[in-house]
This record gives structure tokens, sequence and C-alpha cells, in this order.
């Protein structure tokens, strides 16, 4: 992230000779990466060209790259007090403040040099979370998949959540929300004595609440315990017959179950209601294939490919469609769909 | 001493420590989580000594240290660190003959896992075969009540980690062959301990070949391992079984490997195997997902005439099975037999399809425990101690049934077979850190034959041989569960059928038939000299 040891050039007609020694010993340490001997002739810099910007936001550079983010703070505060634009020193002034804990002074530095990942790290930190939000996904939208960012962005949502739900359960713990946030808590660690408690009084207290049944449905498909998942998935189809997530919990559970014609119609439901999502399509292909309608597998598992031709549901679909071809004969589409299927397997 | 664990009315079993067993399997867990501490287990039912009634052989593990020392001292000499043979008396309970049978001490280098029981060298007496982490021993029953350990003559030590071993007879020329199968390259020094303070998966050390030996007929084996093909095969074997899927009259091999593809090895009829686990459709779930298996039954489960496949394996995998198609090909079927949501989060090692209420339609019976024995501390939803499944074939659709017990347990190997002679087959089951447990049938209304032969042209114990009675059919074998041997004698439900049809092919090619053939009986069938 260090990317800003440059400058010194731009400045040089301004120092005197021995200056401009030091400063080339400076800058032939740092390239060898003997950060102790850079840091001492930048040192040695800053002290003969006291009102040179630059020299300062080198010698707090150096200190960034060796990892002595306190020290960095000085100097680099010093570059921004004799030259205020210094793009460069505030980007590393607002990774020195980030590094030693000092988040909120970091975020206007981040703000100004406009390093939307490293400032949405830091609104994280401080507890603004909307705003981190915003900041780590238009930082993601530059980095796709930056574990960095990825993370942060996880905690900030998930941090979020927490505190919206504290809220409710503050302020009315007797409501049928509150305790079914506090089943999903206990769920999410797997406590489903306690999960299974607190969403039956959320439900006592409401019985027609959306998404309690689901939520229950899903933790029992995680154990997984499958006919109960199935009397809370029919319950919430139900409440919400035209909800395509719970159609689709109840497909998959019946076809876990071995209920083949039942999922069936229940997968078939959900793609009505919400059409073409990978999911649906691929637990109506692996529906189909078991209920041995190779035909109808065939077309499910050829639309998920159309939409989502990587990833763990086309790996699915590609072995789908060999078994299918293999049942049927047909050798060489099988052998390609089994290549295929390796392939989209390999990490 | 007679403990019923747990007996209601409706139970099928009656449950107890087997009367005069006093084996303790000595898996010795550590801190280390050594990962042969949690896969050790093997049990068999063999009549050793030809008097009508099965005896038991219980593998135990060893004792094992924190840190281990090396060369590995695993103080088999001790006498709780002994494998142990039990002679069944007359009156059903059992006598330890361990040190009069020769084979107390099981050698100080080995760490004991499983076992495999035949009549090897067609001399009418049941020999034994015990695989271990370190050096397999043979051991050659000498008719008169002991055995004498014949390795280094018969070539089989094998070496590594070694798990399942069968023998069947892979060439038909009369003599038994044996496949045993390796888990893991792993030794002490390259052990860890993985994520969350627990066991690792199999993929965190590197794989291991099988071994084929070929039976030369001189009381020695030859290792044919490479040019039968089967060196060039990597995996994590930990179940075998045999039978001819593809009804060619040469006996296949099925492997079950933990954590990657299933091998499906067939027998191409001139001494060598293709691996055909993939293209046959068994290698993989349904959707392409590989599982942990560990247990392996190779048998018909719909009498539709074709050996079907069923892998026990890990909760949350769900136990597979693999319907024969008749085209050399198979489909799964764990989600339409029911298998699936019975076993969704349960963890399955030795198991069998055998007819406990001779109805005519082979159950399930499962020894069940996850492999972690923290499991509980990673995911709180899963157990460590699980009591057996026991599931009853209604048409080919398996539906819980009473085990005869609630009680959890480590169980590992199971071997199955009439302990008591009353026509109603019973299951013996070994149980880690604790004594092995006898799932008692109770019986009922039902009839039933049971069959056993005699090769003359064809390998003695006429294992690989087709039986057929009315409409059902099984191979003969001792071989499949986990780790274990079974009785080797055939058993058949009738219902209500007061007589059968019995039809055998022998591995000779010879056909014989016999109709009309009185229920309830044990009947000794002797293969024709000639065709």
């Amino acid at each position: 992230m260090v990317t800003a040891f440059i400058a010194l050039g731009l400045a040089w007609q301004a120092l005197s000779p021995e200056a401009i020694q030091h400063a080339q010993a400076g800058i032939a340490a740092q390239k060898q990466g003997d950060l102790k001997t850079a840091i001492v002739e930048f040192h040695k810099v800053t002290e003969l060209a006291p009102s040179l910007p630059a020299a300062f936001m080198n010698l707090g550079a150096v200190y960034v790259q060796a990892h002595q983010y306190e020290q960095a703070v000085a100097p680099l505060e010093k570059a921004l007090e004799l030259k205020p634009d210094l793009i460069g020193a505030e980007q590393l002034l607002g990774y020195a403040l980030l590094a030693v804990g000092n988040a909120s002074a970091a975020i206007p530095h981040l703000s100004k040099a406009g390093d939307k990942g490293a400032l949405g790290i830091a609104q994280v930190k401080t507890g603004q979370l909307v705003d981190a939000i915003a900041n780590l996904n238009a930082a993601l939208a530059q980095h796709p998949g930056d574990p960095n960012l990825l993370y942060y962005l996880g905690r900030a949502s998930g941090l979020l959540s927490k505190e919206a739900m504290d809220t409710l359960e503050a302020n009315y713990p007797d409501a049928a929300r509150a305790h079914a946030s506090l089943g999903e808590n206990y769920a999410a660690l797997r406590q489903v004595a306690e999960a299974e408690k607190e969403y039956r009084e959320a439900l006592r207290i409401d019985p027609e609440a959306r998404g309690v049944h689901l939520a229950l449905g899903e933790m029992y498909a995680k154990i997984p315990d499958w006919p109960r998942a199935e009397q809370e998935f029919r319950a919430e189809t139900k409440l919400q017959p035209e909800d395509a997530e719970s159609a689709y919990w109840l497909g998959t559970t019946l076809l876990e179950e071995g209920k083949l014609k039942e999922a069936r119609t229940q997968l078939e439901h959900a793609d009505r209601l919400r059409p073409n999502m990978p999911q649906t399509l691929d637990a109506l292909g692996r529906a189909a294939s078991l209920d041995g309608d190779s035909t109808a597998a065939e077309q499910f598992f050829k639309k998920l490919l159309s939409i989502e031709s990587t990833g763990p549901l086309a790996v699915n679909a590609h072995f789908g469609l060999a078994s299918i071809y293999r049942k049927e004969g047909k050798s060489t589409e099988a052998a390609r769909e089994l290549e295929a299927y390796k392939a989209a397997r390999k990490p | 001493m007679f403990a019923c664990l747990l007996l209601g009315s409706a139970a099928f079993f009656e449950v107890s420590t087997p009367a005069g067993i006093g084996f303790v399997q000595r898996n010795s867990p550590t801190r280390r989580k050594y990962l042969i501490e949690t896969m050790t287990g093997g049990v068999a039912l063999l009549d050793y000594n030809n008097d009508g009634l099965l005896d038991v052989f219980l593998v135990n593990g060893g004792a094992l240290t924190d840190p281990m020392p090396q060369p590995a001292n695993f103080h088999r000499g001790e006498p709780k660190y002994w494998n142990r043979l039990y002679r069944q008396n007359r009156d059903h309970t059992f006598t330890d003959v361990t040190e009069a049978a020769g084979l107390a001490h099981a050698g100080d280098g080995n760490y004991g896992m499983g076992v495999a029981a035949a009549d090897y060298d067609n001399d009418g007496y049941t020999d034994l075969y015990v695989t271990n982490y370190g050096r397999n021993v043979l051991y050659h029953n000498n008719g008169n009540g002991t055995f004498t350990d014949v390795t280094e003559r018969a070539g089989v030590a094998g070496g590594g980690w070694s798990a399942s071993a069968g023998f069947f007879d892979y060439d038909k020329d009369g003599k038994l062959d044996l496949f045993v199968t390796r888990y893991l390259d792993w030794d002490f020094a390259r052990s860890k301990v993985c994520a969350r303070e627990t066991y690792c998966l199999p993929g965190e050390f590197p794989a291991a070949t099988n071994l084929l030996y070929r039976n030369r007929g001189d009381g020695t084996f030859e290792d044919v391992s490479t040019r039968a093909g089967l060196s060039k095969l990597k995996g994590h074997g930990l179940g075998v079984a045999f039978a001819d899927y593809d009804d060619d009259s040469w006996p296949d091999v099925f492997v079950a490997n933990d954590g990657m593809e299933q091998f499906l090895l067939h027998n191409n009829g001139d001494g060598t195997f293709s691996e055909r686990g993939l293209e046959a459709g068994v290698a993989l779930s349904d959707n392409g997902k590989p599982f942990a298996g560990m247990g392996v039954d190779f048998r018909d489960y719909d009498n539709d005439g074709r050996p079907d496949i069923v892998v026990t394996n890990l909760a949350r995998q769900i136990y597979a099975v693999y319907h024969n198609d008749a085209n050399g090909s198979f489909s799964y079927r764990s989600l339409q037999t029911g298998l699936g949501v019975l076993s969704a989060a349960s963890s399955g090692w030795g198991m069998r399809l055998v007819d406990f209420n001779n109805d005519g339609w082979k159950d399930l019976f499962i020894a069940q425990s996850h492999v972690m024995d923290n499991v509980e501390a990673i995911d709180p939803s899963l157990h460590y101690l699980e009591p057996p499944m026991f599931a009853l074939n209604q048409a080919g659709r398996f539906e819980r049934a009473d085990p005869g017990t609630t009680q959890p347990m480590a169980g590992r190997g199971a071997a199955f077979g009439d302990i008591d002679n009353d026509g109603w087959p019973d299951v013996i089951v070994s149980v880690l850190g604790g004594r092995p447990l006898l799932f008692r049938n109770r019986g009922g209304n039902a009839h039933w034959l049971t069959i056993s032969l005699r090769g003359t042209r064809s390998n003695r114990d006429g294992f690989g041989a087709r039986v057929r009675v009315n409409d059902q059919w099984q191979e003969v074998t001792s071989a499949g569960s986990y780790l274990s041997a079974s009785d080797k004698r055939v058993h058949f439900g009738l219902g209500a059928a007061q007589t059968a049809n019995v039809e055998i092919r022998w591995p000779s090619g010879t056909h014989q038939s016999l109709p009309n053939v009185r229920a309830d009986q044990f009947l000794s069938v002797t293969e024709p000299e000639q065709r």
C-alpha cells in the first residue's frame, strides 16, 4: 500500500549537496530493504532541509514501511503542515493513525486521500457502520474479491444487524420479533434447544409472524432433521403461499426425504414465483433426475449452466448431466460433462 | 454376566455385553489426536473349531502415549492389549481361549485394526488375517484349537496402515486370494492436530495403495497388486466388499474410500482390474460430492437379483445406496430408499444387509458414532456417541426400527451371524473404549433357511457362489462391513414359505439345483465334483 516514496526529485534543486547526498543514500538503502539506514538518512535530510515537505513525507513513508507507525505520524503531520495538498501524505498518515488504533483521527485523512477501502475499515472500527458498508462496497467494486475488504464488509454488516437486533430486544423484549432474533443468534451457534425455545415463544406471541417457521425449518435442515424441517416449511408456506423462498425450502426438504413428486411440485412453484434462481434449478434438476425424468433434468441443468457457468452449482449441473447421459448410454456426452465437472471442481 | 441395557416389549434385539467376553477395546485416545486411535475396532464371527457354534475374535488397538516414542511400541505383549478369541459354549456363554489358541501377543509394533476370516488353504478350518497399523498377521488354523503365525512364509505382512481386508477368489482357481485396503500414508512424525483440537481429515495426509495377494495354493501368496493394476490407484481405503456386479462371473471389488471417490474395481477376468467408479455411477453422491466412505456391503437390497452397494459415511453426508441397474451402471438411491432421512445426522461404520425379521427382505444394521470424540465442542448439534441404526426393509424402502437400545456408544466394527443358531441373525458390535455388545435377535414366526457351502472344485468356503433361494439372491462372503468378518453361512428369510427352491452357481461354473428344500434348517451343500 505504501507507494509514495517519490517527490524528492521535484525539489532536488532546492537542496544542498550534503542533503542530496543523504537523500540518495536513503533511497539506495530503502531499495535494498535496509530501512534502518534509510530512516537515518532521511532524518538527516529533514534536518538539512526543514522546510521541504517531501523530505518529511519520505521519512514518514519509510517509517510506515518499517511498521513503525507511531514514529511515522509526526513527520507526516509536518509534511502536511508545510504542504496541505500532499495527498500521498494524507493517505500515509491515515494508514499510520489507523495502525496505531486511532481510527477516528485517520478518517479525515483517508477521506481526503479518497482511499475508500481504508476509510471503510476505519469507519467499521469507529462504529460508522452504514458509511463503512457504502465505502467498502465501493472499494470492492474496484478490487473484487479482496479478502480484507470482504472481511470488514462482513463484519460491518454483522455488527449493523446486531445493533438493530439489540435495539429491538432492548426496546421490545416481549415482541415476537425479539424472540425470533434471539432464536437466530442461538441457531447460528447451533444451540438448537435454546433456539427452539425462542422461536416457539415468538410463535406463541404471534402465530402468524412471517419468517419464524422458515427460520426454524432452516435450523432443522442444517442439523439435518428433515421431517421437522418439513413441518416448519409447510407452516411457512401456509402463511406465505406466494413466497418463493419458503416454497424452495419445502421443495428441497421433500427432495431430501425422497418424496420426489411432491418435491418437484414445490420447486416448480418456487421457480414460477422467482424464475431462474440457480439454486432452484439445481434442485429441480436433481429431483427430476432421481425421479427418472431425464428430459426435464437435462433441461434444468442446461438452463442453470446458461445462467451460472462456474461455481458449485455449475459443478453439480455438469455432474448431473454426466449421470443422465451415462444412463442413456450417450458415452461421448457423458465423458464431456464428466470432464467439465472435473475442470469446474478445480480450485 | 448378562447385562441387559434396555429391553422393551417391542424391541427387536436383546442387547447385552456377552457373557464371558471381558474384552475392552483399548484404542488409547490421546490429546495428540493420532488418527489410528479413532479408527480401530475389528470383530469376527467364525466357527474356528467346527463345533457348529460361532466364536468371536476381537482386534485390540494398543498403547498410545503423548508423545509416542520412536520406534512406536504399542505394548501388545501386555494382556490388556491382546486381541482376543472367545469360544462359544453350548449354553451360549463364551470362554476366553486366546492364550491356548496362540493368539496372545499381536506384536509390539502393531496397532490393531481389522480382521478377515476364511479357510484360505482349503483344509476345512477357518483362518484369521489381522490387519494393523504396522505389520499384518496371518494366523493359520491348525485344526486342533490352535493357530500359527505364518505371515512370513505366506508373504502377506503388507505394511503401513492397513484397514479392512477380505478373502475372495478373484482368479477362480479354487484358492482364496486376499485383498487388503490401506488407509493413509501416515506416521507419528507426521501426525498433527487439526483445527479446533481434533482429528485431521484424511486429505491432510498422502493417500495409499491397496494390496492384492494371489494364493499360490502352497501356503504362500504372491503380491500381484502391480500386475493387477492396483498400484497406480491411490486412495483412502477403509472398507471392502466383493460381488459380481455385472454378472460376468468374475468377482469385482468395491473399496470404500474416506473423503474422495469410491473405487469400483471391475475384474477383467485376466488377472487385472479396472477402476470404474465414476463411469458406473458409484464414486460420488448424486450431485457429485465425495464422502467419507467407511463401511460397505455389496448385496441385493431390492431382490432384483443384482448386487447393490451401501456405504456408510459421516453425519450430513447420508449413507450412500447405489442401485444396480443391470448394465454395469448404478443409480444413487439414498433418498428414495429412505436411508437419506434416517442417516442425515449420523455417522456409520460396520454394517450389513441381513434379513433380520425373515420376511424375505434384507434389513440394515449399522454401528454408529462420529469420528471425532470432541465433535460436540465443534458442532453441538452433532454427537460422538450414537446408538446403532436398525432399519427394516419394506420392499426396498428402509424404515427405522428399534435396535434394542437407545444407549449411545462409539460403535466401530460389526459382525453378523446366527450366534445362537435359532434361525434369526444376530450382531456383535465393537465399541471404542468399551466392551463389545451383542444384539441377540429375539426372533419371530417367519421361516428361514441358512446354507453352508462346501466347495470342491471351487474354494472350500464357497466364497463367490451365487445362491438363489426362491426370489432372493446372495453371494457368499464373510467380507464387507468395517474391519470385520461375518458368519460365512448364507441366511435367507422365507416369510410364510415352508419350502424353498435353492439354486447355486459355484465359482467353478457349476450350477446346482435343490428343489423343495424344507424351511427352518441349517442346510449343508457340497459342490458336485463334476458339472
